[in-house]
């Protein structure tokens, strides 16, 4: 194999890993902060495809801005969504709450994927291209839909990694990550914490939804894969690390793509490429229990 | 003690009222037998992970079929009722669906299904309680290959779907051809066809399995392009919903359809409603089969169907629904003929089938040579077609294969002739 065949492969894998990181970076923030693994993300990743997709279609937004509306909605939407499910998550009443919060998660998902396909139809849609056309560098062909998924994608969390680190709200969220009761003694309600987190991370998924939308097409099923996807990149990430989960996208993106590229046997090639995906999750977990940028006091418990 | 007699009256009178509302009821239930419903169950998905797209068009089709009988007078002067069943494209909803349907809604028999997979669950149980079942959209040469009596098929084969891609493509030239099928029943099914048509014809090949929940195939797509000696023909057996995804990318990416290798997609979403919408030019040239009749020997059944599904859904109706109003209708002759709801009766009846109907002259082989003939629609019709425009209904792109019925001169139209 040649090494411009390996670089056409090395770069498709970067796009789809930012692409990955995109998705799963709000499950990361979810899980930081309200210590669940939001099995529902795929759908509300879904939800903002669509959101945008009819502000697109029924109201003229050029995409960019349907994105911003998808992502407004979705976090409103979301934080409804935690005031009725998940305010069981903060009571000590609750013995088991990590399995709440995963059946709850889970209930949520199936609920909405099926109300999808009621509300929205069964045939599979598409919004409009972001900027039509496709960038050619040499050999390497990337749809400029690509592009703007991953460009918008890193600014997305860039802005994020701001918000956390330099803003006194999210500093206030990083220190609800670490210690909820720390946090409330100087001051901090972590109630409306846990909603903001919640909001947050269902508006990134929304702009997930949205700028793939033009890439994948929208199906009331479109989250199934994502969310298999953003749960192996938030362990191998770490959980709760934000930046982790971006080098776990890429690292994802590369795994798979190179898997598919170079593995010898190509009628299995393909078609293993998910379970290779999870084979690097397992040999990484054995090397780094704590995944690659995890915090040890980050555990579930 | 006056109440207590006064209560043991009230009892009395009470036991007498139970008894007499009792008798009536059974009185109103043999009066009423005559117009019971008449139970037919539906089986298919319509909801994820399934192909709920296809199962939404098939459910749609039996309602109307229903109706129309309905409207009629029904069957043996009884209405038909169907009990939609989702299966979700699961074999082990299929098993739970199909057990519900015989032994709690006792439906007389069932038809329907998407999925190979999940229909050889649903026939097992036909089986066991010799209920006849028709298959609707299942391609798998083993759903009638078993030999069950009960198992009757109204949509082509993959022995006559996949031979006709392989012989067509010898016939327009392909010498090296990459296949990517589907890991399930109805994808394997087809490729396990195909591979030795291509070997008689001396066609190379090399295949590939994917998750039928893909929607991501860059790498793989890369792959194939960087194939010495290049491959000239794409051919996919894919039915899910990424099958919209394959072609777009396949083509953005500049492998197929364009001018040095052509592309095929066997399984269905080719002729779907939003088909278009999904692949906007990328589908021009895409190659799929029409398993409905062409346009052109379209019969007074067909018309009616279709003019009536636009009118009543707003969107064409696909052949699977095609194939599933067929069915429903086949079914309901069969009762009629048999005078009878019973499932011995019903089969023998299927076995005599000789009706027009939307998609030509329906009659069930009884052959047993080869395997998969048994109780299969022989004459099911199966057209390639290849859109020559973007948004192109399925039926008015030209028919290509086999030449006996192709309405255009040419074999295979290339990109950018």
């Amino acid at each position: 194999m040649s090494w411009d065949y390996l670089l056409v492969q090395a770069t498709n894998g970067a796009v789809i890993g930012v692409i990955y990181a995109l998705i799963a970076v709000g499950v990361t923030l979810i899980f930081s902060i309200l210590k669940i693994v939001n099995f529902a993300h795929g759908d509300l990743y879904m939800l903002g495809g669509y959101c945008a997709y009819f502000v697109i279609e029924g109201l003229g937004f050029p995409p960019l801005a349907a994105m911003g509306v998808a992502m407004a909605a979705l976090f409103a939407g979301a934080i409804v969504l935690e005031r009725l499910m998940l305010t069981p998550l903060y009571s000590d009443a609750t013995e088991r709450k990590d399995e709440y919060g995963l059946i709850v998660t889970f209930g949520l998902a199936y609920f909405l994927r099926n109300t999808a396909v009621i509300a929205f139809g069964p045939f599979p849609l598409k919004p409009p291209s972001f900027i039509p056309g496709i960038q050619r560098i040499g050999n390497v062909i990337v749809t400029n839909d690509r592009l703007v998924a991953g460009g918008v994608g890193l600014v997305l969390i860039g802005a994020l990694l701001y918000f956390m680190k330099r803003t006194i709200w999210g500093q206030a969220l990083d220190a609800v990550s670490q210690s909820r009761d720390a946090a409330a003694i100087v001051g901090i309600n972590a109630q409306r914490f846990n909603s903001i987190a919640f909001g947050i991370g269902a508006a990134l998924a929304a702009a997930a939804g949205a700028l793939v939308a033009p890439i994948f097409s929208l199906a009331p099923d479109m989250g199934v894969l994502p969310n298999i996807h953003a749960y192996v990149i938030v362990i191998l990430g770490g959980m709760g690390s934000v930046g982790g989960s971006i080098i776990a996208g890429l690292v994802l993106g590369e795994a798979e793509n190179l898997f598919t590229a170079f593995f010898p046997d190509p009628t299995r090639a393909f078609a293993y490429t998910n379970a290779f995906g999870v084979l690097v999750l397992m040999v990484v977990l054995i090397v780094r229990p704590q995944g690659l940028f995890g915090r040890r006091h980050l555990r579930m418990e | 003690m006056r109440v207590k007699h006064s209560w043991r009256v009230t009892g009395r009178v009470l036991l007498v009222i139970a008894a007499i509302a009792i008798a009536a009821t059974q009185l109103i239930g043999t009066t009423a037998k005559a117009a019971d419903p008449i139970k037919v169950g539906w089986v298919g998905p319509l909801s994820p992970p399934g192909g709920y797209a296809e199962g939404a068009l098939m459910k749609q089709a039996a309602e109307i079929a229903a109706e129309e009988l309905n409207a009629r007078g029904g069957v043996l002067g009884r209405p038909i009722q169907v009990v939609f069943a989702d299966t979700r494209g699961k074999p082990e909803e299929g098993t739970a669906a199909a057990e519900r349907l015989i032994s709690q809604e006792k439906v007389v028999a069932i038809t329907g299904e998407f999925h190979s997979s999940v229909f050889l669950a649903e026939m097992e149980v036909a089986h066991k309680a010799g209920i006849p079942i028709i298959a609707v959209d299942v391609w798998a040469l083993k759903i009638t290959a078993k030999g069950y009596p009960e198992v009757f098929r109204v949509a082509p084969n993959q022995a006559l779907i996949a031979t006709k891609y392989g012989d067509w493509m010898a016939a327009a030239g392909f010498k090296n051809v990459a296949v990517m099928f589907e890991k399930t029943d109805g994808g394997q099914s087809g490729r396990d066809v195909l591979l030795p048509v291509l070997d008689k014809h001396g066609i190379k090949y090399e295949v590939v399995g994917a998750d039928p929940n893909s929607t991501e195939f860059t790498a793989q797509i890369e792959r194939f392009k960087s194939h010495q000696p290049l491959f000239d023909f794409f051919m996919t057996f894919y039915s899910e919903a990424g099958a919209y995804p394959l072609v777009s990318q396949s083509h953005t990416l500049g492998f197929a359809p364009t001018a040095r290798t052509g592309m095929a997609n066997s399984g269905g979403p080719a002729v779907d409603p939003t088909f278009w919408k999904n692949v906007g030019q990328a589908g021009r040239y895409l190659v799929t089969e029409l398993v409905g009749l062409p346009k052109n020997a379209w019969n007074d059944k067909t018309k009616a169907f279709v003019t009536a599904f636009k009118k009543k859904y707003n969107h064409a109706p696909s052949p699977q629904a095609i194939e599933n109003y067929d069915a429903m209708l086949v079914l309901a002759d069969a009762i009629a003929r048999a005078k009878s709801t019973d499932g011995k009766a019903i089969i023998a009846a299927l076995e005599k089938t000789d009706i027009v109907l939307g998609r030509g002259r329906y009659t069930f082989s009884t052959s047993r040579e080869p395997d998969w003939a048994y109780h299969q629609f022989m004459n099911a019709p199966v057209a390639l077609v290849q859109y020559d425009k973007a948004n192109q209904d399925a039926e008015d792109a030209p028919i290509i294969w086999p030449r006996d019925i192709a309405d255009v001169k040419y074999t295979y139209l290339k990109p950018g002739q």
